[in-house]
């Protein structure tokens, strides 16, 4: 084994030898991994050690070419993100993936609108304001209007809409790729308020930082990939800074 | 000086309103009122119940089909095979009607279907295949043209059928003023296309496709299923356009309409981006018009068609310009 799990329970998802190949190109070998309900992990490595290329299996949009997910204790084929959507995964993408000619409620409802008249499919747009303004409240996220177009606003902003979207979907497992690194100090603190908060609902969060302050602050566990395979897991509270870094270059501590 | 430019705060009001969507259509409004304002003083025939008609005659064939093709443009998508289909659903009505019996639904019926599968082709091999929307639509012009010449033997379909020429001849009589069925067809066409925009989940989808895509599909929108749909809801507004147009001019003519530069040039005009993601139908119906006023203005001032075109092509450029110049107000 080379993860250490973290307590009892069944985990939330599961990777057993989770594998993908490009042609010739293993970019991701053997990945078993665990991730619970109400914890942190990040995944740290250097630049294509296969981090990105694993969440996008977790996420549908890649499909694995060796090993399996398992979610909830059951076997999964993500065939499209949708499907791993509808598995309670929700991914936040470095690009954030806004509909930026939309305003904020519309990209939260953004695929699940509500609507009245199964024929027609009317929008309930003040409804959907009411909820909006109530969800941006609820989280603390700071949006004056919901009327206002994403174009129109900071990095932080977008960052907490995207997450209050998710957040709204229901999602059991969060997966944000990158969160800060658009972000200035005081967006980058209300994010990670924001992620602890999502912990502290029983939501599972996988983060993959570069920023070791970030992730020292707020993860349970920290795994490192180096050249596509899942080398280590540590506690967060029984390892240092210098030991991930040592691991992520050398691949030893 | 190092005083800030000092605005007032109508003219910040006034700039703020122009930079959006809506702004854009108070814009034509406001440049189609003053051509009117012209032409309504330069000639005495102009400002009359009747060459107000003529007018909306003469734009509703366009002003159909840019309805239609408003929604695809709105996603982003682009279909070159407008002109095309309204000429094969005017061929495939009068031949309905000349050789079977199943009468004026019938007619309709089909012109729709064709337009229909047009539409699904197009949209399935630039939605599932990828390919280029300009040059699938540019091949399906061909294709179809080829098809709908050699399917009539090159020879107009002369339709007699009084109940279908009145889809394109007749009136709706409302007081002083005789409003012409084809005019009647493309404000019905605009009204029932701006409800969809604008109140339904579905018109929501084509603004959010058309401005990132890839979000829609991680928020579990079949994008190409949407995508394909509104390819297929613009052939088939082509071939009711079509069907209009077989009306008014009393044959399914194959070789007639060559106009789909025209619709998408009105569609640019009323604030559509190219590039997708906004546009209103409210800016598409004043486009039209606006377009509609200037050649008949120009008509009944005497100025030649040839210059016609020239101002067509004119009106487009500036339109765009100052779309590009507000940005930097």
């Amino acid at each position: 084994m080379t993860h250490m799990d973290i307590g009892a329970g069944v985990p939330f998802i599961d990777t057993r030898d989770l594998g993908k190949r490009y042609g010739g190109l293993h970019a991701v070998r053997d990945v078993s991994l665990s991730i619970y309900a109400g914890e942190v992990m990040a995944i740290v490595g250097d630049n294509g050690a296969g981090k990105s290329t694993f969440i996008k299996m977790l996420a549908g949009d890649h499909a694995p070419t060796s090993g399996e997910i398992i979610v909830d204790g059951r076997k999964v084929e993500f065939k499209h993100p949708r499907d791993a959507k509808a598995a309670g995964i929700a991914t936040i993408y470095q690009d954030l993936a806004l509909c930026e000619n939309l305003n904020v409620t519309d990209n939260i409802f953004l695929g699940n609108e509500l609507t009245k008249n199964p024929l027609l499919r009317l929008l309930q747009s003040r409804k959907m304001h009411d909820e909006a303004r109530a969800l941006l409240d609820e989280l603390g996220i700071g949006i004056p209007s919901t009327r206002e177009l994403v174009v129109n606003m900071s990095g932080g902003q977008r960052q907490a809409t995207t997450l209050a979207r998710v957040a709204k979907a229901g999602a059991r497992l969060l997966i944000l790729d990158e969160p800060s690194a658009a972000l200035g100090v005081r967006e980058t603190r209300a994010l990670l308020d924001l992620i602890l908060r999502f912990r502290g609902q029983g939501k599972a969060i996988l983060i993959i930082s570069h920023e070791m302050r970030d992730v020292f602050e707020i993860t349970d566990r920290i795994a490192v990939f180096k050249r596509g395979a899942l080398i280590a897991v540590r506690r967060t509270k029984e390892t240092t800074p210098d030991e991930i870094v040592s691991l992520i270059i050398k691949g030893n501590s | 000086m190092n005083q800030p430019v000092t605005q007032t705060p109508a003219l910040t009001g006034l700039v703020r309103l122009l930079r959006t969507r809506e702004g854009v259509v108070v814009l034509l409004l406001v440049t189609l009122l003053l051509l009117i304002g012209i032409f309504s003083a330069a000639s005495p025939y102009f400002f009359d119940v009747r060459n107000g008609m003529n007018i909306g005659r003469a734009v509703s064939i366009i002003g159909i089909a840019s309805a239609f093709t408003t929604l695809l443009m709105i996603a982003g998508g682009l279909d070159l095979s407008i002109g095309a289909v309204m000429n094969a659903a005017g061929v495939v009505a009068a031949m309905v009607l000349a050789q079977t019996n199943f009468g004026v639904p019938g007619a309709i019926a089909a012109a729709v279907l064709v337009g229909a599968a047009v539409g699904w082709i197009n949209g399935v091999f630039i939605a599932k295949i990828g390919i280029n929307p300009l040059i699938m639509t540019i091949a399906m012009q061909f294709i179809l043209k080829g098809v709908t010449l050699g399917f009539s033997a090159s020879a107009s379909k002369v339709i007699v059928d009084p109940a279908f020429l009145a889809i394109g001849q007749g009136y709706l009589h409302l007081g002083v003023a005789a409003v012409p069925m084809p005019l009647l067809w493309m404000l019905l066409s605009m009204l029932a296309l701006w409800f969809v925009l604008r109140f339904t989940q579905f018109g929501k989808w084509i603004y959010a496709v058309g401005g990132q895509p890839s979000a829609c599909r991680r928020a579990g929108i079949d994008v190409d299923r949407v995508i394909i749909r509104l390819y297929t809801l613009s052939a088939v507004g082509a071939a009711l356009a079509g069907v209009v147009l077989a009306g008014i001019q009393g044959a399914g003519i194959p070789y007639g309409a060559g106009n789909e530069l025209s619709v998408i040039a009105a569609v640019i005009l009323g604030g559509v981006s190219l590039s997708g993601g906004v546009g209103l139908m409210e800016g598409t119906l004043v486009a039209v018009l606006l377009v509609g006023v200037l050649k008949n203005g120009m008509t009944l001032l005497g100025i030649s068609s040839v210059f016609q075109m020239v101002a067509e092509g004119l009106v487009l450029v500036v339109a765009l310009t100052l779309d590009r110049l507000k940005g930097r107000l």
